[in-house]
């Protein structure tokens, strides 16, 4: 949805790039390089993006290296350190099970974020080839496509992920992604569709058709490579969409088996609970809260970055 | 550029939002605020008079009383009817005069004689003809009522619900006039039994029992229990019902003992979620709070007055898929391995007794039922790991499933910790609640090694929880059977002398969970139910079937 | 235009078949029935009894095809859990309330979230700019579960100005507003902000500006009607999101919507009711994709030939 209005200036970012010996098929892989040390230098001069970046890495460096070095055991039950609150040994407190939360936030950030990256991978290839089918066939077919997203588009998509996951049976990691991704694809295929709807009007594809390149070496090597960056951008803006649909599943009790956790399951259990234990809740929450807000930024850094203009503005 | 104009609602949001986060901030503080809202709770801002607010768990499927299956409904059907009869205070439970004011037995025929005083809210009297009309709809066919095997035990019954009809075919007709339930004389109804079935008469508690008005039924087809439509004959009347929202009830002036209740409307909120109950009754906008809480905030709610702790016929079991886990001496293992006290202390925390065997402490007889106590309310891991010891090809990796109510992930969660002690990793699998029932059969799921299940009594007779376990009943989700068991049953239907009848059902208890018996089953609590009640509400009960009167409370 | 209207409501026919199948397949896929409520086994009689009843004994092309009849005749069928309701019943009382709900949402998400997004494009980089980005990523960042608890804690159960639930007074309706509202809010106000950035660097307004026309002109008529374009072409996808997605919200407050009963009903494995409100939705959603592309028309004009 954000990247519509971007369209335009993808286009500038694709036209007119054929290779020096004049081949147009080259159109995707010219001088990328330079492209992309521009775009490197711009983003690191957007302060945001930068702190963006840095805490996206501290959160990726969390979930990573703390169940490496606390010593606890992330799924023993000891009531005896029940509800301890916040404290040097146990920096976000226990749990009704004493299991220390340090330590499960970092597991489940493992999980939430993983979901968070697969689910978004799998959004973007569905995406991709719909939009791309849809768009680079056009006519009735591209119609009838499009009017079907429409028809999707605005259904709230809890149900249909919890309907995929009670096909599914159970819940575990890859359910989760499958079950997000059903509910969630339509937004990409429909920014695909309109990127390559606008790739295909450029005159180096139309060159490309007219010299016969065919239609699939079209697609392959020019339209979708062309779309690179906004898929890069894309990553970042979809990656919230799937850590908070992961989030809102598991908050309904449709999360993947305990004793593991994601942060939504954290925060569920946080939920029950936030009359007598506040911080069981808002800790998860502060970690989706992070993710979403690093990432976003991030997004919007790419974006600028990757558009020339931007350099006067910033 | 100039100041813009439009700045002040913006400040005004950011400093919402901040005062928002602040909040959040300071919730960890002020806990002890929190308790006191709960100490004063419900009474501050309660309405006058007889109206009580109450804050229940869901909306009632269906207030008819042949559909009704679920504990709300039952809740809203018992209060707006007649029963056949009540049930006395525990743990006896003996059948009361109701609709029936007196009963012979003798054999396998039942006599009801009925009140005459009983009025429809349409005027006309309740007799025995609304009695048989009602049951035969119940039984019938064509209604698809889940409770027509309420009725199973009376002659003929379970024939007439197992044929198809159609209109080629007359005989659903037939066998619905071989049904053996008849109306001698206008107040008087006559039942036919299969065999002597002592608990009958408690049975005809249920509220699968009670009649319906056929001229609402007739008229109105599956809307008739919509207010304006209903015609009911008991202490209460259905006056409103916003769907999903509320429902009201008035007294009802023509109720035979109109005299004795004491209150003039009961408002019915409906509020699922248990925090948002909890929080409703702590800020004084409901008096009772039966939806529940988390459990987590029981131990706050437990220091205040309002909280109020009732006993209950139920079970909370875990069943073994004795296919899966062939060696009775390894299910010994894990059922002495679990720490129920630990579980009832520190995960469901209002009150359950942990449960050392099947039959609910509670249940008539069970003194004698449950005295072979081989499992303890603690764990006792010595034991265990000798038992555990004997078992030749012990199964060390186990699925245990369970459906995603509250609550039942965090016992799951200490089980597994507790199986781990025996060497076995144990797998959890949540599902969602048809899911759930799908994997546990009868028979369960070749995947499931362990399922987490629960029963509450129909009426108050260890038949009703002994039968369970039967080779081929329906709740049998074990893979068990045992010939054995099911003969001792079988004697036990036909006892009518209680002591002995006892002694049958000890014995098939102790095949259970006896010391030399085959633990297809872990018990591991007994229910109770639990409320918040206002200061200013008197007479608030539950009967260990879950069952809430109203005839007996009052505000003010 | 008007042939533009017309195929596109001849195209959602094929579309809500579609649907209807689609959903009608998935709900067969899974496991479980709507007959089963309790730990209690259901004997196999009473349940034939049942699927009998509902007709659910038929082959599913029957079954199908009998939907799709009642559909056209505007009726959804009874449901299968609610024994004494019909979809059409459940649809008729509920639907207004998240409509409300979401209603109310998306008014104070407009109201408040493009005027924020406006002042922080015209003070950009300056600190009102900041603060007001700042709000906006938050709403956007925090989950709505938290949101409506902290506002249930401190605005009901601490300091009792609102209730704790429900939706029948006023007051009740302020606290699970504010909470659905928060993040379409700022999601008016970012893509408002971006798209008023861009537009005050277009050459038109720099001549409109060069020629000395007077500010507030330039930024009222041309550069707002840009920039709301694609604030409106949000609206209508969000809109269906606030009506249907709004039950985590419908839930802790215990507000009796329709998003709540979608989501009970597809664990109830309630088939009708599922079906009836999916079908429903798909038909609300491509009406207000149309009124959205129309309006879109009217504000851009160069759209109107791309999109027929």
């Amino acid at each position: 949805m954000v990247l519509n209005p971007q369209n335009e200036e993808l286009r500038e970012l694709t036209v007119g790039r054929e290779r020096e010996d004049g081949s147009f098929e080259a159109g995707a892989a010219i001088n990328q390089t330079s492209l992309w040390r521009d775009a490197a230098r711009r983003f690191a001069h957007n302060r945001a993006a930068l702190v963006a970046m840095f805490a996206f890495l501290l959160m990726l460096a969390y979930v990573v290296i703390v169940p490496f070095v606390v010593p606890y055991d992330p799924n023993a039950v000891n009531f005896d350190i029940a509800y301890v609150n916040p404290t040097w040994t146990h920096p976000f407190g226990t749990d009704e099970f004493g299991r220390d939360l340090f330590l499960r936030t970092a597991l489940g950030g493992r999980i939430s974020i993983g979901i968070g990256f697969a689910g978004t991978v799998a959004i973007m290839v569905v995406g991709i080839l719909y939009g791309a089918i849809s768009g680079f066939v056009g006519g009735w077919l591209d119609n009838a496509m499009m009017r079907f997203l429409d028809a999707l588009y605005g259904l709230p998509y809890l149900p249909f992920a919890i309907i995929t996951l009670a096909i599914f049976g159970t819940v575990n990691f890859w359910t989760m992604v499958i079950a997000l991704t059903i509910a969630s694809w339509f937004t990409t295929a429909r920014v695909m569709r309109g990127q390559i709807i606008t790739l295909k009007e450029n005159d180096y594809v139309r060159a490309a058709r007219a010299v016969g390149a065919r239609w699939h070496r079209v697609l392959f090597r020019h339209l979708l490579p062309n779309t690179l960056g906004v898929v890069l951008v894309f990553v970042f803006l979809e990656l919230p969409g799937v850590v908070l649909g992961e989030a809102f599943l598991s908050f309904l009790g449709l999360g993947i088996n305990p004793p593991q956790s994601s942060w939504g399951s954290l925060a569920q259990d946080g939920y029950t609970q936030y009359l007598s234990h506040p911080y069981i809740i808002v800790i998860p929450s502060v970690a989706i809260a992070w993710l979403i807000l690093s990432a976003f930024f991030i997004a919007d850094g790419l974006r600028d970055a990757l558009d020339p203009r931007t350099e006067s503005a910033a | 550029m100039r100041k813009p104009r439009f700045a002040w609602p913006l400040g005004l949001v950011a400093v919402l939002f901040l005062a928002l986060v602040a909040a959040g901030c300071g919730g960890g503080g002020s806990s002890g605020s929190n308790n006191n809202a709960t100490t004063t709770g419900g009474s501050a801002g309660s309405a006058s008079g007889g109206t009580i607010r109450i804050a229940i768990g869901s909306e009632p499927p269906s207030l008819d009383p042949g559909l009704a299956t679920d504990t709300t409904s039952a809740f809203v059907v018992l209060n707006t009817n007649v029963p056949i009869v009540y049930l006395g205070p525990a743990p006896d439970l003996k059948p009361e005069p109701a609709l029936a004011t007196s009963w012979d037995t003798s054999g396998k025929t039942v006599t009801l004689h009925l009140r005459k005083d009983v009025k429809w809210t349409n005027g006309d009297p309740v007799t025995s003809a609304d009695v048989v009309y009602s049951w035969l709809r119940t039984i019938s066919p064509q209604l698809g009522a889940d409770y027509a095997y309420q009725f199973y035990g009376i002659q003929g019954a379970q024939e007439y619900n197992s044929c198809k009809p159609s209109a080629a075919n007359q005989q659903c007709d037939t066998l619905k006039n071989k049904v053996g339930i008849s109306a001698p004389d206008k107040y008087t109804v006559k039942v036919e039994l299969t065999s002597p079935q002592p608990w009958f008469l408690q049975q005809l508690s249920h509220t699968s029992f009670i009649p319906v008005n056929k001229t609402a039924v007739d008229k109105y087809g599956a809307k008739w229990t919509e207010p304006g439509h209903i015609v009911t004959d008991g202490p209460f009347m259905l006056k409103q019902w916003k769907h999903d929202a509320s429902l009201m009830l008035v007294k009802n002036p023509d109720y035979y003992d109109a005299s004795s209740v004491k209150l003039q409307t009961v408002k019915l909120n409906i509020i699922p979620d248990g925090s948002t109950a909890e929080q409703a009754f702590n800020a004084g906008n409901v008096d009772v709070n039966e939806t529940g809480w988390p459990p987590s905030d029981t131990p706050s709610i437990k220091n205040t007055p309002a909280y109020q702790q009732f006993p209950s016929l139920g079970i909370y079991y875990y069943g073994f898929n004795v296919k899966v886990i062939t060696d009775p001496n390894q299910r010994k293992a894990m059922a002495l391995a679990i720490d129920r006290k630990t579980i009832v202390d520190h995960i469901t925390q209002t009150g359950q007794v942990p449960a050392t065997n099947l039959s609910p402490a509670g249940i008539p007889g069970a003194s004698t039922i449950n005295s072979d106590k081989f499992l303890k309310p603690t764990a006792d891991m010595t034991l265990a790991k000798q038992y555990m010891a004997k078992v030749s090809n012990p199964v060390k990796s186990i699925n245990l499933i369970f459906n995603n109510a509250p609550g039942h992930k965090e016992i799951a969660t200490a089980i597994q910790a507790q199986w781990k002690q025996l060497g076995i990793n144990v797998t959890l699998k949540q599902m969602d609640w048809p899911q759930f029932l799908k994997f546990l059969g009868p028979p369960p799921d070749a995947s499931v090694g362990v399922y987490r299940n629960g029963w509450i009594a129909d009426f108050p007779d260890d038949i009703n929880f002994l039968s369970i376990f039967q080779c081929g009943s329906g709740n049998n989700n074990t893979n068990w059977c045992n010939k054995q068991y099911d003969n001792l049953l079988k004697q036990a239907t036909a006892e009518q002398d209680q002591q002995k009848r006892y002694d049958l059902y000890q014995q098939a208890e102790a095949l259970l969970t006896g010391k030399n018996g085959d633990m297809p089953i872990a018990p591991i609590y007994w229910y109770t139910f639990a409320y918040q009640v206002a200061q200013n509400v008197h007479g608030w009960n539950t009967n260990p079937m879950d069952e809430i009167d109203l005839r007996t409370v009052s505000i003010g | 235009m008007l042939k533009f209207v017309v195929r596109r409501v001849l195209w959602t026919i094929p579309i809500i078949l579609l649907v209807i199948f689609m959903t009608f397949w998935m709900m067969r896929e899974i496991k479980g029935s709507p007959f089963r409520k309790s730990e209690r086994a259901v004997p196999a009689a009473v349940l034939a009894n049942l699927n009998r009843k509902f007709g659910l004994d038929k082959p599913w092309y029957v079954q199908y095809g009998k939907y799709v009849k009642d559909v056209a005749t505007l009726d959804l069928g009874p449901s299968l859990v609610l024994r004494n309701q019909d979809v059409n019943d459940i649809v008729k009382e509920h639907f207004p309330v998240s409509a409300q709900l979401g209603g109310l949402a998306m008014l104070l998400a407009i109201l408040v979230g493009i005027p924020i997004g406006i002042i922080s494009a015209l003070r950009a980089n300056k600190l009102t700019d900041y603060i007001a980005m700042l709000f906006a990523n938050l709403g956007f960042a925090i989950p709505s579960f938290l949101v409506a608890t902290l506002l249930i804690y401190e605005f009901a159960a601490q300091l009792r100005w609102f209730p704790t639930n429900g939706w029948d007074t006023a007051s009740s309706k302020v606290l699970p507003v504010i909470a659905l509202s928060l993040g379409p809010m700022t999601y008016f106000a970012r893509i408002v902000r971006g798209q008023m950035l861009e537009t005050l660097q277009q050459d038109y307004v720099r001549t409109a500006k060069a020629k000395g026309l007077r500010w507030k002109r330039v930024v009222v008529v041309h550069v707002l009607r840009n920039s709301l374009i694609p604030a409106v072409t949000a609206a209508g996808p969000l809109l269906g999101f606030l009506v249907t997605g709004s039950f985590i919200i419908e839930n802790i407050f215990a507000i009796p919507g329709i998003g709540r009963y979608y989501v009970i009903s597809v664990s109830g494995r309630d088939y009708s009711t599922v079906m009836g409100i999916t079908v429903l939705l798909a038909i609300l959603v491509i009406v207000a994709n149309m009124i959205v592309d129309i309006l879109y028309g009217f504000l851009d004009p160069r759209t109107r030939d791309a999109r027929t």
